[in-house]
Formats: structure tokens, sequence, C-alpha cells
């Protein structure tokens, strides 16, 4: 882990870390780091990959529409919305 | 402490449920500025059931941000302290006589700490036994709607009003798998000499008790335990990362009033509003699923995860539980885990076996007893009877 | 030097249910911004997603209708970035067991027919839509798309021209369309498709530098894109011009250009992972063979079993192959009659006449197949008149009626056998209007033919015209 890949991450997380932030966390990534090291030594070669602590199939639901709630119901919240739209700072692309 | 406190009539039957549990009537905020006041348009289940059922969610607890801390120290409305020392709200609410019962949303071990340390019951069913519907999701994978209370009849009186299938939840177990009341009596239990470190002064108390009742008590190695720290730390950051990534000041919740552009809304939105753990769980999470990642790490946690439950599995053939400590020491002060955001990350060593297999657990006199799937009638039975 | 292209379409359609993929939110097109939202698809926190099952259905009719295999254990993924159309920040897609792989698709272009490979069919949820407001220059949010069920079907890199992508476009609209799949309506957004593009020297087996251009949704803004792109491609090998970069770029057809995007620094890191909260699915073989079971017959089978089993003109079975709606309307109303032509013209002329009035596609015709049969075979057996017949058929499109005959009987639509009750309505007609009846006699035909529609007025349309025509002139001849 380097200053490099943290500053990617943040940005892919959208997140701003302060410098001293910065510094605690690469401490932290080295322990992190360390527990991917100690999983890397087990072999899980024909193991398959646990998803679901109580796996069920086919959790299916007719095709039913309903309403719940109104949109002004949900937009009560919003911290800008415009004409039963929520309102965000013009994007480009 | 922030209680929000819906009925003051007091009640033998007031419940408290806490910030990552879902109603219309009380603010939910994951103890998070992002979702500082936020009211949801639906209630979780399981405070449809308690309601149901005739008892009174009364009051909500103070939780870390999204339950992910030791013991709520990260809420962003304060950590709860009782004489010095760090406790959950919910605990508190339970020694202090207001409330009966909590039903908390286990995330990462505060909710199994906080009553240990509180000397409460606990009990954290299977997984898929009580919906979680209507709770903000923080580790879909493992998180579970827990119950403390002073003793283990009441705790378990309470389970039974919030358990029981959910069709709004596409992992809520078949109503049959949710009844498990058969009562097995525990012969023989397990000390797992992997998770025998720290404080382990409780587990040798309860291995006394249990022999006095003629339980027989073994120490087995069972090294794969000590894996499902690791893995559990990096599934649930990266749970985490993708799960609280909604909250960007658009739809609802907190916006900063410093932005210029979306990006700048993004990111100052979440900059200000989230905590220094949130965020570093998020930037591992991140990480550990990235392309170059995927396969070592995240992947690699999830076969972990079988091999952690095969072994389980495989000492459940022999044994009817398996006893551990909650925690490494038996009480913190608020500013030791203020000043090591980490300490939940280290403390998972005791709680992470049971979250990453989603099998049952019932703290007691300060100690946990893993059980197979559906043994919680056993284990409470047990926990009453000590 | 000589090029080639290498072009590979990802197409998504919107699937045909009434609910989303994973809430109950309708999935109608159309209704008021935000109208069709409910905390799950606005990513408020504590819903959990149950899958629709007619999207599972739909995924494998689409998959059957394109030759592909099946994936019987089908799971669903997060794919994670930030844009506000998407209120999660994931979208939940299928990226590592989607429900098709391997299919097959066969055009026919000027070169002769060809096959286009499927790589893969995956179920996702929809983005929303954004609306950007030059009034207050901020962008508006729209959520009612968000989660609308989608396939995207992935082709492999087989298609080598404009005119090969617009046929397989075509074909993949047909199928899907005949299949009921989706609607597939390029100006509603409900098929749309980025395209994949590259060239290379000819006979080079090396992919040369990949762009991709998203969202096109037309065939001949499609056409343009890819002409425009293999130019600018062509010319950066062949002058240098610019440095061909991997990289995606939006089409813009009023301008006739394509642009790079930004944000490229974050794009492709989606950090997919399986979704815990939705339990894979599994496809056993009940499921199968009632999908499989329900599959129509392709378009160009049904054309021409219409021409050659049943007679009717090319013409006529052009039409009718068109529109799967149609064709079970058709098939369900000869099957009653059995007059292949006279249901053809019923469903074409009349049929369609009243759609029109309704401002209504051909897809949408909804009435009754057997319902109609009856009522053409009660027009040939002269027992209802063509005039009262469109009147019922007007009935037909508002309610479903099992009983035709019975309606018409009802309704006084049935035609009178009874001469003796024709007799005396002709009589008393004859009587009232000695005029024509002597302009008759002098010579001039168009006089019965007043006569004849005052009677037939008299008798509310219900009688045999050639019955009536014979009891009139003999009224008139006994005078």
């Amino acid at each position: 882990m380097d200053i490099k890949t943290l500053e990617r991450l943040q940005k892919l997380n959208q997140l701003n870390l302060t410098e001293e932030e910065t510094d605690t966390l690469l401490g932290f990534f080295e322990t992190a780091e360390k527990d991917a090291e100690i999983l890397s030594t087990v072999n899980t070669e024909n193991v398959e990959r646990m998803v679901y602590v109580m796996p069920m199939t086919n959790i299916i639901r007719e095709d039913i529409a309903k309403k719940l709630f109104t949109r002004d119901q949900l937009q009560e919240q919003a911290p800008e919305a415009m004409d039963g739209y929520w309102q965000v700072p013009r994007t480009v692309d | 402490m922030k209680m929000y406190i819906a009925q003051t009539e007091k009640s033998a039957k007031n419940i408290v449920v806490d910030d990552m549990i879902l109603t219309t009537d009380m603010p939910t905020s994951a103890g998070s500025k992002m979702l500082d006041g936020y009211i949801s348009l639906f209630q979780a289940e399981a405070a449809t059931k308690l309601t149901d059922a005739g008892y009174k969610v009364y009051a909500k607890a103070n939780t870390g941000e999204f339950n992910l801390d030791l013991m709520g120290e990260t809420s962003y409305y304060g950590a709860v302290e009782t004489d010095g020392v760090l406790t959950t709200a919910a605990a508190k609410a339970i020694k202090d006589g207001e409330a009966m019962a909590a039903v908390t949303l286990e995330v990462n071990g505060s909710s199994a700490r906080g009553a240990a340390l509180a000397g409460l019951t606990y009990v954290k069913p299977t997984y898929g036994t009580v919906s979680r519907f209507g709770t903000i999701p923080a580790v879909c994978s493992g998180e579970t709607v827990c119950v403390t209370a002073a003793d283990a009849a009441t705790a378990k009186e309470v389970l039974w009003a919030v358990k029981g299938h959910d069709d709004k939840d596409g992992t809520s177990l078949p109503q049959e798998k949710c009844v498990f009341d058969e009562v097995k009596e525990i012969k023989k239990v397990a000390v797992a000499k992997s998770l025998m470190t720290g404080d382990v002064t409780k587990v040798e108390e309860m291995k006394a008790k249990l022999s006095a009742q003629g339980v027989e008590v073994v120490e087995i190695s069972a090294e794969e335990l000590l894996l499902a720290k690791s893995a559990w730390n990096i599934l649930m950051s990266a749970e985490v990362c993708n799960n609280v990534s909604k909250y960007d000041g658009v739809k609802y919740g907190y916006r900063t009033p410093n932005y210029t552009d979306l990006d700048s809304l993004y990111t100052n939105s979440r900059t200000e509003a989230f905590g220094y753990l949130t965020k570093s769980v998020i930037l591992f999470g991140s990480e550990t699923l990235s392309e170059a990642n995927y396969y070592k790490v995240y992947d690699k946690a999830q076969r972990i995860r079988r091999v952690i439950s095969e072994a389980i599995a495989k000492v459940f053939g022999e044994f009817d539980a398996i006893l551990a400590p909650v925690s490494s020491k038996s009480a913190y002060t608020a500013s030791e885990a203020v000043a090591n955001p980490y300490m939940a990350y280290e403390e998972s060593l005791y709680i992470a076996p049971a979250m990453i297999t989603g099998l049952p657990v019932v703290v007691t006199d300060g100690v946990q007893l893993i059980g197979p799937a559906f043994s919680e009638s056993s284990l409470l039975a047990l926990a009453e009877k000590i | 030097m000589k090029y080639e292209t290498v072009i590979g379409l990802e197409v998504h359609v919107e699937l045909a249910t009434k609910s989303k993929i994973f809430c109950s939110c309708s999935a109608e097109f159309g209704g008021e911004q935000n109208d069709h939202v409910c905390p799950a698809c606005a990513g408020m926190p504590g819903m959990l997603p149950i899958v629709n099952k007619k999207v599972v259905d739909l995924g494998m009719t689409a998959g059957m209708m394109l030759n592909c295999d099946i994936n019987r254990v089908t799971t669903f993924d997060k794919k994670s970035y930030y844009y506000p159309d998407l209120p999660n920040a994931y979208q939940t897609t299928q990226w590592f067991s989607p429900i098709c792989v391997n299919g097959r698709v066969d055009i026919e272009t000027s070169n002769g027919p060809k096959s286009i490979r499927i790589k893969q069919i995956h179920m996702e949820e929809d983005a929303g839509k954004l609306v950007h407001d030059d009034w207050s220059d901020t962008t508006l949010v729209d959520f009612n798309r968000t989660s609308v069920p989608l396939i995207e079907i992935v082709s492999q890199p087989d298609i080598s021209s404009a005119e090969e992508a617009i046929a397989y476009l075509e074909r993949l609209r047909d199928l899907l369309r005949f299949a009921k799949v989706s609607d597939c309506r390029w100006e509603q957004g409900s098929m749309r498709c980025d395209v994949n593009l590259s060239i290379r020297p000819e006979g080079s087996d090396v992919l040369g530098v990949r762009t991709e251009m998203k969202n096109m949704n037309s065939l001949s803004a499609i056409t343009r894109a890819i002409k425009y792109e293999v130019a600018r491609h062509t010319r950066a090998l062949e002058t240098g011009s610019e440095e061909l970069v991997q990289e995606t770029r939006r089409w813009d057809d009023n301008e006739g250009k394509s642009y790079a995007m930004r944000n490229k620094e974050t794009a492709g890191d989606y950090r997919y992972f399986p979704d815990p909260n939705v339990m894979p699915v599994v496809i056993d073989d009940e499921w199968f063979d009632r999908i499989e079971k329900s599959l129509p017959e392709l378009p160009e089978v049904k054309r021409a079993k219409y021409i050659d089993e049943l007679g009717l003109s090319e013409y006529d079975a052009d039409i009718l192959a068109d529109s799967r709606a149609l064709c079970d309307v058709f098939d369900a109303a000869y099957a009653v009659c059995g007059n292949a032509k006279e249901t053809a013209n019923w469903i074409i002329t009349e049929c369609m006449q009243v759609l029109n009035k309704k401002k209504m596609t051909a897809d949408m015709l909804a009435i009754n197949g057997t319902s109609l049969g009856q009522l053409i075979k009660l027009v040939m057996e002269d027992k209802v008149s063509r005039p009262n017949a469109k009147r019922i058929l007007a009935s037909l499109f508002d309610k479903d009626i099992a009983d035709v005959e019975e309606f018409a009987k009802q309704s006084g639509f049935i035609v009178s056998n009874d001469t003796s009750f024709i007799e005396n309505i002709v009589k008393e007609v004859i009587a009232g209007d000695p005029k024509s009846v002597a302009d008759f006699k002098g010579g001039k035909e168009k006089a019965l033919m007043a006569l004849f529609g005052k009677c037939m007025k008299q008798l509310k349309g219900n009688a045999n015209p050639q019955v009536l025509r014979e009891i009139l002139i003999a009224e008139i001849n006994k005078i």
C-alpha cells in the first residue's frame, strides 16, 4: 500500500483523508494486509466460496406491481428537490 | 448518550432498539452524522413483531457508526460510559431498569461485548431466523438481529417474539427452520485454545461452573478459528464499503454546504459526515474488491469462510458447544477505544467465528457459548441453569 | 493497406414486466417523474431485494430464442460506481454466472447469410434518468427507470460492418418482440446499444485498439457512428493523425461526431462481488420445459405457414408475421372459423382500423382471438350482418365476450330467418313509398336500392341481403 494507491482509493470512494489520517491508515493497511497474508497460507484449491451462510435457492416473487409511498413522502428529507425531482449540480457526459 | 424516548410511560414491556433498527416514530441514524435525524418511511420487521406481541419499542439506543466499532465509541452522538467504563447504550438501558430487553443489529461484535461486559445475557440467533427487513445494511452476509436482557428467560421470551420467516427478506429461512423449540442437554463443551488470549478469567470461571454442573469441558486446538478474524475483517470491510456508498448527499441525509460540482458534493458530504473508522473500513474494503485483489483477498476470504465453517461443524460432531471469551479485557474506557480506532478489528478475534458462519451465540456470565445452527434453546437453557 | 472492421455489440433490452426486478414498483414506461419509486429504488436503507420471477422467465426466453445455453444455476452480483442515476451507488447485475451463454443469431446481408455468436446474456437493473435543467443549471434526477429489469445481450466481435450490425439488431428486435421479452422500442429507450469497435489490417488475427460508444438509441445513429469511427480509426492508423486509445466515447448524432468521455481514471474498477442478499436462482427441468414450451414459432416460420398452408397472400402474411399479437389473434380466430382469408381481412382491415382510432400499434392488439373467430363464423353463416359484426368487434375491444352468438342475440344483432317477418316489413315499406315502386317499375334500378335500404333499416340490419332482395322483388312484382 502506498500513497498513490490510497489516493486512487479515496477518489474511487469519494472520500478525502487528512494527512494525519493518511499516515494512520497506511499503518492500518499494513496490519490488514497481514490478515490477507495469513489467509494466503491456507490451501483452498478445492474449497468452494461461501457467499451464503444459510444457503437457499429460488427466493423469488410473482410479478405484481404495488405502490408503497408517494413521491412527496420519498422526497420529504431530500437535501434539494425541484418539481418532483431530486436535484444535483449539473453533470457532464 | 442519545436516547429518543417515544413513550414516557414506564412499562414492564419496554424494549429498546438500537440505531440500526428502522422505526417510523423515532429517527434512525446508525450513529452517523450522515443519517442524523433520518426518519424511515417504514419500520423494521423486528419492531413490528415486538409491537404485535404487546411490547413497547420505547426508545432508540445509540450505536457506533454503522455498529462497526468496539462499543459505540465512534457514534456521532458520543460514547456512553458508566463509572468511567465504556458500555453500549442498549446495555445501559437494561442495567438502569429502563428496558426489559434490547433488540439490536449485531454487525461486528459490539452488542455481544456490551452484554458480556455488563454481565447481561445475550443471544445472537442463527442467521436467517430473524428478519433483517428494516435494518440499516452493513455486513449483510453475517449481521443478525440479536437480543440482550438481564437473564436468559427474558432474552428467550423476546427472541421468540421477533424470530420467524419474513417474505420481505430474501435470506429469511422458512418458518419451520425458525421454530427450534427443542432443548438438547449440553453435555460436552469445547474450549478453543486458539481463542484463549487476553483476560480469560471469566472463561476459567465458567469452566469451573460447567464442570460443577457435570458438563464435560475439553480443550481443543481448532487452529482454523484463528483465521476467522482475518477473513471476517475482509468480508466485513468489503460489504460495508458497498453498503454505505449509497450515502452521498443526494437523496436524503447529510449534504455538505461546501460544493461546486457533483464531485465535490459527493466527496465533501462523505468526508464531512463519516467518522475515521468508517472511512478506513470503506477504503480497505474497496481495495479487497479491486480487480487486482479480488481473487487473492476477497474471494479467498469467502473460501476460508467455508474452511472455518467446516472446521466448526467437525467440532460440533463431538461437542455440543464452544466456549470462548468475548473480548480481550474485562473493561475499556471510551478514551482508549477512541485512541485506537482499530480495536474492533483486533477484538473481532472472538466474535468473528460466529459472525462469519452465522451460528448462534449466547453470552452469559461474560463469556460466549457458540452452538450449532438452531441450538438457541439448548444454549439458553444452559445459561439459565448456571 | 486494406483494413477490416471488428465490431461487438452490447444490447440492453428492458423486459416486459409489470414490476421492477428487485422491488414491487411499477415498471411501466412513462408516468410522472419519481412516481414509480419506493425506498429500495431511491437508495434508502432497509429494504431487501427479492427477485421478480418473470425476469428470469424472460431472461430464459431470450436465451432460448437466441440459441443460448441456459445456466441452470445463476447468481446476482453488485457493481459499484458513483453516478446520480444510480441511487444505491451499486447496480445489481450478473458478473460471475449469467443466465445465458454461447448463443447465435443468424443474419442475412447483401453478402449473404452469416452467424453472429452471442457471448452471454445477463439480467440486471436499469439506471434512472437525468434531466439537465438549463434554467437552474442543475441536473434533475428521476428514479422511475431505476431497477426496471434489463437483459444485456453481449455479442462476440463477429460483426464487420454497419450493415451487419443493423441486420443483427433488427433480427434481435424481431425475435425478442415476437417472444414478448420486450417491446424493444428504441425511441423509449427499451432497446439500447453499446458499440465496441476496432479495425485491423485485413487478415490479421490481432485485435486493434478498441473504442466503445455507449447508449446508442437508433439504427440510423448506429450506422453513422460506425462509419465515423471506422473512418477515424483508419485515418489514425494511416496518417498518425491521432493516437488511438482504449476508451469510452459519446456519439453526438446532431454533430455527427464522437467524443471521448471524461472520468477515465476510476472507470473499470467496479469491484464486483456476489450479493449475499440474493440467493441463487436454480432452474430445474420443469421450469426449463415450461419456458421452452411457451416459445413462439419464429416469425419466418409463421409467415411461410400462412402462405404455403393457409393460402394467404404474401402481403397479408408479412403484416401478420410482423407482430406476435396479430399472429396470436389470427391463430386463435382461424382455429374457430376455419377461413384464413376472412380472418386475415378482419384483422388487417377491421381490427387495425379500431387500433388506429385508439392510437394503438399492432403489438397492442389484445382482443380474444377465439371470440373473433366466433364472430367471423357468424358472418360467414349469414347469422350476423357485416355492419353489425363491426359493432360487435368494437365491443370485443372493450370486454372479453366468451359466447359471441349469445352476445349478438342479446344485442339484437342476429339475422332474422323468419321470411314472413321480413315480408311484413317489406309490405309496409312498399306501401309507404309508392313513388319508388313506380320508379323501379318504370326502369330505374336505383329506386330498388332506396327501398332495400329502408327495409334493412327497419330490420336493423338483421337480414340476409340476398333473401331480402328476393322478397322485395317478389313483393313489388305482386303489385
